[in-house]
């Protein structure tokens, strides 16, 4: 019906990027800006005993100095357990102490280093082993009376979020003298997003209102916070975003905008506030570091008849994102196969480290690998294969889901079977008889549409082309400049050329959930097409009069309104536009789209911000590797995907969205990992010493779209490009064990751990000690209470 | 203390002292804005500019050491009011730009080794890129667009010799 849906058009953004001319927020450059500083902590623990700020309000240059007592708030997203400035205690190296704005960069780092804090120290609890130790200080002595945003997560001392699944009677199967029973442990390292544009933010302060041009993936969420922290009107800030160099989830949360805007006020000035890549190093909202235990009954002929698993999540020093990704759990590792009957707990613990945050397919990315990894070893034991397995086990149409959610349509058994005929249809990977150790692995996934509430206005301009007013951001994945105007143009007949996409302004677009979870496509798309919807009936309803006929008799085509049957009769959109400008004013419709909602089975998740999937999205991996016995060296040899898309709008922009996301997640797999020394220290601190994907590192992805699977997106689409770093750390953990033979349980594999596995070397398996073995163990809620909720009687 | 230095072809005096790093002075002080400096230390390779025939990277040449030096940014690869240059018109061709941060660093690294090695294979295009980190791509379209530019050049130079007998 459409020559836009599905064809390859180019980026509008494209030519600007090639010549250097695209404005990021890094590249504002005003008349009179000022440039800001933050005084950091230099320790990871302790109680602040003075912090004076007198030193730098004496220095050359300095027009404002701010502080703990300029942003009374706190935000988070369940618990509001976060204060802009730190407030008497120190709970991370690189916390930010106080701000400072000068006429020169260098003149605010000079005044920020003279801020004098003395700081009575603290041991720090870096990992979160040591978080979780029974005699360990409570990071957040006040937790109890934090405000709470969101009601349902159990919490306890230095455990910020407690989330839990049950359903079925887990305990007596896992009794049953006819299963065996298979256990994984697993543990996954932190990744840093590393977007080339540090998190950046110009203020100005203008009539009473704050004015942020940010580098964010969130303009409503950052108006929200800003405000929240500074203890204003979420009316008073304003937040605009340019094009964003790269978010990856980074940006998904309030970062450094509160800091410019208090010292846009205290200066009268605009004022400019960009992360140094040390400062992005240190203190990157990353992907969590996380520890699993998963264990199985299985039957002899391969059902799953129970599942439990434990999932520690560091959030850091602060709750930030984890607390919601707790919810993940229940959908990826208790994802993908028909369960008996299941019981999950995952719980974000806070240590002395850096905050954490989302990342592309957050949670998704470990709880995928250790699934995917104990379902080989439950293969395994079984002496079954793991293709097969895995296609008897998917779930499909009428299944139900860890939570009770039933699933509709078979999509991963299918997908399968293209990921076979895909990889039949290719070259045969040669295994050389170079000494090297050859393996291959094909994995599935679960993941989801972060749906949430979007708001579209689109405005009939008089030339009759249009305008799409929203809170979309172009973080470089290409949806506001490809599948949106895309999308838009498709529903009202015209040319994408004629559809104008306005750049993100809280100011003039309703809100918005934000550019992240894969949802752009999905609700901003959704959205703009209910606003195309009303433009629509207004054009009809005008061009009747024009031409005479009834509005039910037209159609929109190649920017005409066209009386159906009779192609003669038709007028230009932009005859329309004006007509309307004359007789009833300009005609425009405003659209809005939120999830369905899906209900979890009563009582089986509790703490779940998100206990059953809207619209969840598939996907199927392999890939083939060689490793060195010398060097404990992978090379990825090849890569092939099976990708559910709903719909494809533009399959050569998903393409591009599906290899940078598997060679994000090949670093991830292979080298990429933030640590920390004893004393809280990041010890990579730029590029340098953390590693990501270079040119000479990546092999080309195969790509097989898989469209037609049940979608509530508009066209039936789904989010493309999230999801191609789901089961890359997965496929690749897979591949390396059937290598080298031996049990892979931790991530990164960096050659020498790859060669201790070889080696058998002590010190290269993983240690979770501080996880008891069983469930029961693991909850701070009574478990037989849970059980009990969800229907199950005492054992 | 200045410093003069030709820029895109134009003698500029920068005032800048001398020990400040290259890309800082086209950035701040020539509003050359398109040289990025995602890292400020070498490694990302988003600030790569030519110095005479050389590409490096430009957060770490000291203006000072620019003097009398001819320096071209990602601005010169093409006319502002005019086409794009062939590498740029083939990484536009093929769908290769995300964030876009990295490509004026990846452009001008690419265009080097297009002005020493007309007719590169896969391998020395993905060892010329090695210097220049992109977050988004994974590679492969830059790699097949600067292959796809160096072949069309080679398809016009055929052309234009065979015109020519």
């Amino acid at each position: 019906m459409s020559q836009v849906i599905g064809a390859n058009l180019p980026r509008r953004d494209a030519e600007d990027k090639l010549r250097g001319r695209t404005m990021f927020t890094v590249d504002a450059a005003v008349g009179g800006l000022l440039h800001a500083a933050l005084r950091r902590s230099d320790v990871a623990a302790g109680r602040i005993v003075s912090v004076d700020l007198e030193p730098a309000r004496r220095m050359p240059g300095v027009r404002a100095v701010v502080s703990a007592a300029d942003a009374p708030g706190r935000y988070g997203i369940t618990i509001a357990d976060h204060p802009l400035f730190a407030v008497d205690e120190i709970r991370y190296l690189g916390e930010p102490i106080a701000a400072v704005a000068a006429e020169t960069l260098e003149q605010a780092r000079a005044a920020a280093a003279a801020i004098v804090v003395e700081v009575e120290e603290f041991t720090p609890l870096i990992t979160m082993a040591q978080a979780l130790a029974g005699d360990a200080r409570d990071l957040h002595p006040g937790w109890e009376d934090y405000d709470v945003l969101i009601e349902g997560g159990r919490r306890a001392r230095n455990i910020g979020w407690e989330a839990t699944v049950v359903r079925g009677d887990t305990d007596a199967v896992f009794a049953r003298s006819d299963v065996r029973i298979v256990e994984t442990e697993f543990a996954a390292g932190r990744q840093n997003q590393t977007p080339l544009e540090p998190r950046a933010c110009v203020a100005g302060y203008e009539n009473g209102r704050f004015v942020l041009q940010t580098s964010t993936q969130v303009p409503w969420a950052v108006r929200n916070s800003t405000a929240r922290l500074l203890g204003v009107r979420e009316s008073d800030v304003r937040v605009v975003v340019p094009p964003v160099g790269g978010g990856f989830g980074m940006k998904f949360e309030v970062s450094i905008e509160p800091f410019a805007a208090l010292l846009a006020r205290a200066s009268g000035r605009s004022v400019k506030l960009v992360n140094s890549r040390q400062e992005e190093m240190q203190t990157a909202l990353c992907r969590e570091n996380a520890e699993i235990r998963i264990r199985s009954a299985v039957s002899e002929s391969g059902e799953i008849l129970a599942r439990e698993a434990v999932v520690l999540m560091d959030c850091g020093a602060y709750g930030g994102e984890q607390p919601f990704l707790t919810s993940m759990t229940a959908h990826t590792l208790g994802g993908n196969y028909r369960l008996g009957a299941v019981r999950l707990v995952s719980r974000a613990v806070y240590t002395n480290s850096p905050p954490n945050g989302a990342f592309r397919a957050c949670n998704g990315t470990y709880c995928t690998a250790a699934l995917e990894r104990h379902t080989d070893e439950i293969c395994a034991a079984l002496g079954m294969d793991r293709v097969e397995f895995r296609r008897r086990n998917v779930l499909g149409d009428g299944d139900i889901g860890s939570t009770g959610q039933v699933f509709e349509g078979d999509v991963l058994a299918p997908m399968l079977d293209r990921m076979i005929s895909l990889r039949d249809s290719g070259e045969p990977v040669r295994q050389a008889d170079d000494g090297r150790l050859y393996g291959t692995a094909t994995t599935v996934g679960t993941w989801f549409i972060f749906v949430g509430p979007s708001a579209a206005t689109v405005n009939l301009n008089p030339d009759g082309g249009v305008t799409l007013v929203t809170a979309g951001v172009e973080i470089g994945s290409g949806s506001t400049v490809q599948a949106i105007p895309q999308i838009i143009a498709d529903s009202l007949g015209l040319r994408v050329e004629d559809v104008t996409v306005r750049a993100a302004d809280t100011d003039a677009a309703g809100y918005d959930g934000g550019v992240g979870g894969g949802r752009t496509t999905v609700s901003l798309g959704a959205a703009g097409v209910a606003a195309c919807d009303e433009v629509r009936r207004k054009v009809f309803e005008a061009a009747a009069e024009m031409l005479e006929t009834s509005p039910g008799d037209l159609s929109l085509a190649d920017g005409h309104v066209v009386v159906n049957g009779v192609p003669s009769a038709r007028i230009t959109l932009r005859e329309v536009a004006e007509h309307a400008q004359q007789v009833s004013g300009p005609i425009s419709g405003s659209g809005s789209f939120t999830g369905t909602g899906v209900q979890p089975m009563s009582g089986c998740a509790a703490g779940h911000l998100i206990g059953a999937l809207d619209l969840p999205v598939f996907a199927v991996h392999e890939c083939d590797v060689a490793v060195d016995p010398d060097t404990g060296h992978v090379e990825v040899l090849a890569y092939r995907v099976v990708q559910d898309v709903g719909r494809a709008i533009n399959p050569r922009a998903i393409l591009g969205q599906v290899q940078g996301g598997v060679v994000q997640g090949l670093g991830y797999a292979l080298h990429e990992e933030i640590t920390i020394d004893p004393r809280g220290k990041v010890r990579q601190t730029g590029f340098e010493t953390y590693r990501v994907p270079l040119s000479g590192d990546v092999v080309p992805v195969r790509l097989d779209l898989y469209e037609g699977a049940p979608s509530i997106g508009p066209l039936g689409v789904k989010g493309a490009g999230e999801v191609p770093i789901l089961n890359v750390a997965a496929v690749v953990s897979c591949a390396v064990a059937d290598a080298i033979g031996k049990s892979v349980s931790q991530i990164p594999l960096t050659p020498q751990r790859v060669l201790g596995l070889i080696l058998e070397r002590d010190g290269e398996s993983v240690d979770l000690r501080h996880i008891p073995q069983g469930w029961r163990e693991n909850v701070i809620a009574d478990p037989d209470e849970l059980m009990a909720a969800a229907g199950v009687g005492r054992p | 203390m200045s410093t003069e230095l030709t820029v895109n072809g134009e003698v500029r005096r920068v005032h800048a002292g001398p020990m400040t790093p290259l890309a800082r002075v086209l950035r701040e002080e020539l509003h050359l804005s398109g040289t990025k400096m995602a890292c400020g230390e070498g490694f990302c390779g988003s600030c790569t500019v030519f110095v005479d025939d050389d590409a490096v990277a430009s957060c770490l040449v000291p203006v000072g050491h620019a003097e009398g030096r001819s320096v071209r940014t990602v601005e010169s690869l093409a006319d502002p009011a005019g086409a794009l240059s062939p590498l740029q018109q083939a990484m536009k061709d093929a769908d290769a730009v995300q964030c876009g941060m990295c490509f004026p660093g990846v452009l001008i690294s690419l265009s080097a080794l297009l002005e020493s090695d007309p007719d590169p294979g896969r391998d020395e295009v993905r060892e010329a890129l090695v210097g220049n980190i992109c977050r988004c791509t994974g590679y492969e379209r830059i790699v097949d667009a600067a292959l796809a530019a160096a072949q069309a050049a080679a398809g016009q130079g055929r052309q234009a010799e065979g015109n020519g007998s």
